[in-house]
Formats: C-alpha cells, sequence, structure tokens
C-alpha cells in the first residue's frame, strides 16, 4: 500500500476572532487543502496545546467547514464544552490539529429554487454551500437561534425568546415560504427536533431536501462506528456512519422516529 | 558492522510479527491506513463479525469520560458472507502484514461453523476470539465469563484450524487467571487482553445516561492499571503468548506491558487520541531498545516486585 495521504495534518492558526455569543472563527492558510474541500464536509479538530494545557488529551471534535477562499480555510465554532473551549483559546502561532477533509458533502444543482433551513451551530455548512449555489440558483434563507446572540446573516431570522427577527421556531411560517417562493430543493442542518419538523412539513409537498446530522464522533474517518445514525427505507435500513455515509442524508431516507 | 537485527520482531506462536504492535479490534479499519504508515504494524485485527449481520445499538453510542472512552457499538457488522465476499478481499489485497479476523458465536456450533468457513478463505493468519457474546447454550451468560465455557470452545476450535487460535478475554470476571488457563489447555494459541471494563456516565443535570444502552464499555488512558494487572495475573499462569491491550497510549505503557509479560500490544482507543499512535509508539519502543541495545524478548515478562 501507498503512503498515506495527508488526512492528519498540524497547521498554524493564521486568526481566531471571538463573535459575540460564544462564537468564534477560526481561520488556518493551506491553498492545497483549500482546493479539497466541498460544502458540507468537516474537519476533526483539535487545538494542539490540548497536549500540554491538560495531562489527558481528549478526542478531536468534528466541525464543518464555513469558508473556503483561494488559501483560507474558515471554521465558526460555538464554544459548548472542553474541546470548543480549548479550540478558542487558540491564538495565531497555535497549532490546530486537523483531519479531512471528511464526509460526503451537499449536492451541487443549478436552476432551483432552494431554500436552507439552519438552526444554531447549523449555520456554518450552509453558509459555504449558499456560496457555491448563489450563481446558479434563487435561495431563500432562513435561519433560528435562541436569542440575538444566536443570529447570522441570512434572508429571515427567527429567535425563541424574539430578541431578534421574528419571535418563535425557525420552521413555524415554512408552509406559507414553500408555497410563495416555489421552493423545489431544502437543504437543512441545525437541531434534530428542527430537521424533523422541516421534514415533517416539506414532505407533504414531496419537496426534495437533504440534511446534514449531527453525532458524537471519535475517529471520524468510518473506523468505529461510533457516530452511526439509522437511514433507509421502513424495514430496510441500517445504521450508517455520519462521518463516513454523511454528514448530509437524503432527509426522506434518515428514520426520524428512531433518531 | 553488525548486521542489522529487528530488535522490535516478536512471535505469536505460530506466527512472526515484524512489529509488536497491532490494532484492537473495533478500533482501526484500513481508512486508517490513510493516516499511519502500514509497515509499522505487526499484524491487522479488523473489527469482530458475527454469522450474521448485526446493526448495532441505537445512538448516542459514544461518550468521552475525564479519562477514556464509553461506547455501546452493539458489535455493527456486515456478517460472515459478506465481510467474505467484499470486505476480505480488500484487506487481503491492501494490507502486507498478517490480518488476524476477529469473530464471535452465540454457540458452540455456531463458532465451529464461522471457522470453518473462513478456513476455506486464503491470506488470514490466525483469528481472535471475541468471547463477549451472550451464549445461547447457557442462559445467555457471556462465553468469556466461565472457565469451563472457555475451554469447551476451545477444546472444539483448536483441532478444526492451523492457524493461530487467539481467545480474547474480558475483564469483566472475578479470576482471570483461571480462564487464561481454560484457554490454553483447550487449545488456544494466544490470549488477547483486554476487552472493554463495563462503565457508564449520567448527565448531572438532568439524570439522563449518556449512552442510549446505559452501560457500555469503558477504553482508554482509564483502564490502564486494570488492564496491567489483569496481565499480570494471566502471564503467571499461562505459557503462551499474550497480547495485551487497554489504555495503551504512549510507548513509555507498551513496555510496562512488555515487562508484565504482553509479547505484543494492541492499540484501540489511542488511535482516536493520536492519529498516529502506531508510528509513535514504535519510535519509542525503537529508541528505547536502541539505546539499551538489547532486544524486546529481553524485556517480556521480566517485571520486578519492588
Ligand atoms: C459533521 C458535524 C459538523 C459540525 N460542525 C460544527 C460547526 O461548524 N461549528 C460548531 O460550533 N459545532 C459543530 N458541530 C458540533 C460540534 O462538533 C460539537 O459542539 C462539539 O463536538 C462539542 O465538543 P466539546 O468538547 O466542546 O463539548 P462536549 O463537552 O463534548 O459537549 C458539550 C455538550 O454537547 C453535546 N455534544 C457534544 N458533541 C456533540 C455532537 N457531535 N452531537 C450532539 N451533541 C454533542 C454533549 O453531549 C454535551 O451535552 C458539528 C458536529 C458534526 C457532527
Ligand atoms: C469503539 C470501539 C469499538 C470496539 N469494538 C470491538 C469489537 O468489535 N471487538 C472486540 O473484540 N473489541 C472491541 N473493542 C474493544 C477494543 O478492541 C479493546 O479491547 C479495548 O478498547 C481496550 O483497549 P484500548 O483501551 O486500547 O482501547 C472496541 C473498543 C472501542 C473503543
Ligand atoms: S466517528 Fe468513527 S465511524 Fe464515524
Amino acid at each position: 500500500m501507498s503512503k498515506p495521504i495527508p488526512l492528519y495534518i498540524k497547521r498554524e492558526i493564521y486568526s481566531s476572532t471571538e463573535l459575540t455569543g460564544n462564537y468564534f472563527v477560526l481561520r488556518i492558510l493551506d491553498e492545497e487543502l483549500a482546493l479539497k474541500c466541498k460544502p458540507g464536509q468537516f474537519f476533526e479538530l483539535r487545538a494542539a496545546k490540548m497536549e500540554t494545557d491538560c495531562s489527558l488529551p481528549k478526542l478531536f471534535k468534528p466541525i464543518s467547514i464555513y469558508d473556503v477562499t483561494k488559501v483560507i480555510i474558515s471554521f465558526l465554532i460555538k464554544k459548548r464544552g472542553s474541546g470548543t473551549n480549548s479550540l478558542s483559546k487558540s491564538t495565531t502561532t497555535d497549532l490546530l490539529e486537523m483531519i479531512g477533509p471528511l464526509g460526503n458533502g451537499f449536492p451541487i444543482v443549478s436552476g432551483r429554487n432552494v431554500l436552507l433551513v439552519s438552526g444554531g451551530i447549523g449555520y456554518p455548512p450552509l453558509s459555504y454551500l449558499y456560496k457555491e449555489l448563489i450563481a446558479q440558483n434563487q435561495i431563500y434563507w432562513i435561519h433560528g437561534g435562541g436569542g440575538s446572540n444566536d443570529v447570522f446573516p441570512c434572508n429571515e431570522v427567527w429567535t425563541i425568546d424574539g430578541s431578534y427577527g421574528n419571535k418563535g421556531m425557525v420552521t413555524e411560517n415554512l408552509e406559507n415560504i414553500l408555497t410563495e417562493k416555489k421552493i423545489d430543493l431544502i437543504y437543512s442542518c441545525g437541531p434534530i427536533p428542527m430537521l424533523k419538523e422541516c421534514f415533517r412539513k416539506a414532505s407533504k409537498l414531496n419537496i426534495e431536501q437533504y440534511c446534514s446530522l449531527e453525532a458524537y464522533m471519535a475517529c471520524g474517518i468510518g473506523s468505529c462506528y461510533g457516530c452511526a445514525v439509522p437511514i433507509g427505507k421502513n424495514d430496510q435500513w441500517n445504521y450508517l456512519r455520519v462521518c463516513q455515509e454523511g454528514p448530509v442524508f437524503n432527509a426522506e431516507e434518515v428514520l426520524w422516529n428512531l433518531l | 558492522m553488525e548486521p542489522s537485527v529487528n530488535k522490535l520482531q516478536t512471535s505469536l506462536g505460530r506466527i512472526m510479527l515484524q512489529s509488536p504492535i497491532t490494532v484492537a479490534s473495533g478500533t482501526f479499519a484500513l481508512d486508517n491506513l490513510k493516516i499511519v504508515e502500514q509497515n509499522f504494524l505487526g499484524a491487522f485485527v479488523c473489527k469482530t463479525i458475527t454469522r450474521h449481520p448485526k446493526k448495532g445499538n441505537p445512538p448516542p453510542r459514544l461518550f468521552e469520560t475525564e479519562a477514556g472512552l464509553l461506547n455501546s457499538i452493539g458489535l455493527q457488522n456486515p456478517g460472515l458472507d459478506k465481510f467474505i465476499a467484499e470486505d476480505l478481499p480488500v484487506l487481503k489485497e491492501k494490507l502486507d502484514v498478517p490480518l488476524i479476523v476477529s469473530f464471535s458465536g452465540s454457540s458452540y456450533a455456531e463458532f465451529a461453523e464461522m471457522l470453518e468457513t473462513l478456513e476455506k478463505q486464503e491470506g488470514i493468519a490466525g483469528y481472535e476470539l471475541n468471547v463477549s457474546c451472550p451464549n445461547v447454550e447457557n442462559e445467555g451468560i457471556a462465553f468469556g465469563v466461565n472457565p469451563d465455557i472457555v475451554h469447551q470452545l476451545c477444546k472444539q476450535l483448536a483441532p478444526l484450524t492451523e492457524r493461530e487460535l487467539i481467545v480474547k478475554l474480558s475483564p469483566n470476571v472475578s479470576d482471570i487467571g483461571m480462564i487464561a488457563k481454560a484457554a490454553e489447555e483447550g487449545g488456544a494459541t494466544a490470549i488477547s487482553m483486554i476487552n472493554t471494563v463495563w462503565g457508564m456516565a449520567i448527565n448531572y443535570q438532568n439524570g439522563k445516561s449518556m449512552l442510549q444502552k446505559g452501560i457500555g464499555g469503558y477504553s482508554g488512558i482509564g483502564i490502564k492499571p486494570i488492564a496491567l494487572a489483569l496481565l499480570y495475573q494471566a502471564a503467571k499462569v499461562i505459557h503462551i503468548p499474550i497480547i495485551a491491550m487497554g489504555g495503551i497510549y504512549k510507548w513509555q505503557d507498551a513496555l510496562e506491558f512488555f515487562w508484565a509479560g504482553a509479547s505484543a500490544i494492541s492499540l484501540g482507543t489511542a488511535n482516536f487520541i493520536d492519529p498516529l499512535a502506531v508510528q509513535n509508539v514504535y519510535a519509542g519502543i525503537n529508541a528505547f531498545l536502541q539505546e539499551r541495545n538489547i532486544t524486546l524478548s529481553d524485556i517480556v515478562g521480566k517485571y520486578e516486585l519492588e
């Protein structure tokens, strides 16, 4: 077997920017790697200083690709626990351990009326997707978050506490949007209940939809089967790996009642 | 100049290993070889297969604790037939190191049937019997917790193969020495140990368990002292080689296990924490042996009680 391909690398952090509401953006500079990325793919990331910071190094964390320019790859991350917190503390000159790019990515289409539905930290992969789709498609983007700290640029914002945009869940007005905008394709990423509700409403209208799922991961490369989700039709289903066969699945094939 | 000798060479009964480092079943697949160079590996152990396909357990299946990992994968695998038709040809093509097939059955007959089927395939150097599955003939208790059952199983399987027959022991037993001895006397040619330790984690805020199944298998750094003590106990009473695993992460950990009696070691959870673990552990052991100008066999089982 030939020499391993450079799937695991360490790169210096090019910039780290704090945003409001526990979010931050990490950027790395790597033209070769940038060329390999596709919307919907992710990296397994870890702050290299995690090894020296704590006596016990921990698992890598799956983080979507938020943006890719010619030479820069960006990640938009929310501080949630020890892994993302230690990533947030990394500054320029610190090293980032990276495995990737991983996963299948979103199908890229043209000439469609597309709706993007994101919730919370489901925003970043759709942002990258938006950039790739906008020239060839009509796009409408709705985003939902807990409060004003969880909103990002899009066409329509929903917050649960009503502190910004419309008050309520992002899926609240979905039926109207689907018909008014003549949507024929949906991409979604966010918490499972949001994805479920989105599927429930849109499937009544037979609209094609793809969703990016989240799962707790150990290896990120398909060897541990830790990230499996139930995918298939009726009794013909199996647990497929979010890191390998996903994270993007056709929403019709996700067994939502088992999630 | 001295002819170059491979100081890390080791043997597992019927197979020579160019490196004492193997990988723990279920934690390392061919895709890992996109990261790690395989010539640092002594042997490749595949994920446990069963006679029929297994879907595995509902998610979440993983949770990382303060010192180690909990998993409840539930032996998800494509089943023996699909393994032979689809996975084995690829493994044979891609691997340059010996392949050890891990499998598990629910009755003596099923174990035997699987072994006989695998015997017809080329390119397999040995078997690792995962005896953690419930045994249907003995009220559903796991094969591996009862010395008589382990003995019976080995006695039935050993005459069916010339290949390496490894029995993988569970730590969740009261006397590991007795079980290791039962395997040896039954005809096993090597022992591997340990499988995961029972473990659990609960979200303190809402009282929900972190794994859908509640209790899972605990592996990684936190189980190293347990694995080492069990190895020490087993090595005292048997004469066949032992592949040790359980919390080995660095080369220094590996050396502890060699001193305690392991002929080879496996890296499991370490592959998730350090994607280059196989290479890094190899390099560390090699440097240690070179520096002292000794070979691995000079230290295997040479521990001393303080
Ligand atoms: C394909 C994929 C892409 C992702 N992209 C992004 C992204 O672009 N930006 C971003 O901020 N986050 C993203 N996430 C989520 C991110 O991986 C988790 O928030 C992160 O792993 C939390 O790790 P931690 O160590 O900080 O927190 P932990 O201490 O591990 O966890 C904090 C809490 O979050 C829960 N949790 C942890 N990981 C997950 C998970 N994977 N799924 C569900 N619950 C979890 C834990 O149970 C716990 O309640 C993505 C996840 C996946 C699977
Ligand atoms: C995700 C995961 C999957 C595993 N799957 C198997 C398996 O299929 N068969 C088996 O015998 N052991 C399995 N194990 C146990 C390991 O092979 C090993 O015995 C155990 O993890 C202890 O070693 P470690 O601490 O180095 O990981 C699994 C462990 C993990 C973490
Ligand atoms: S995280 Fe290991 S298989 Fe997906």
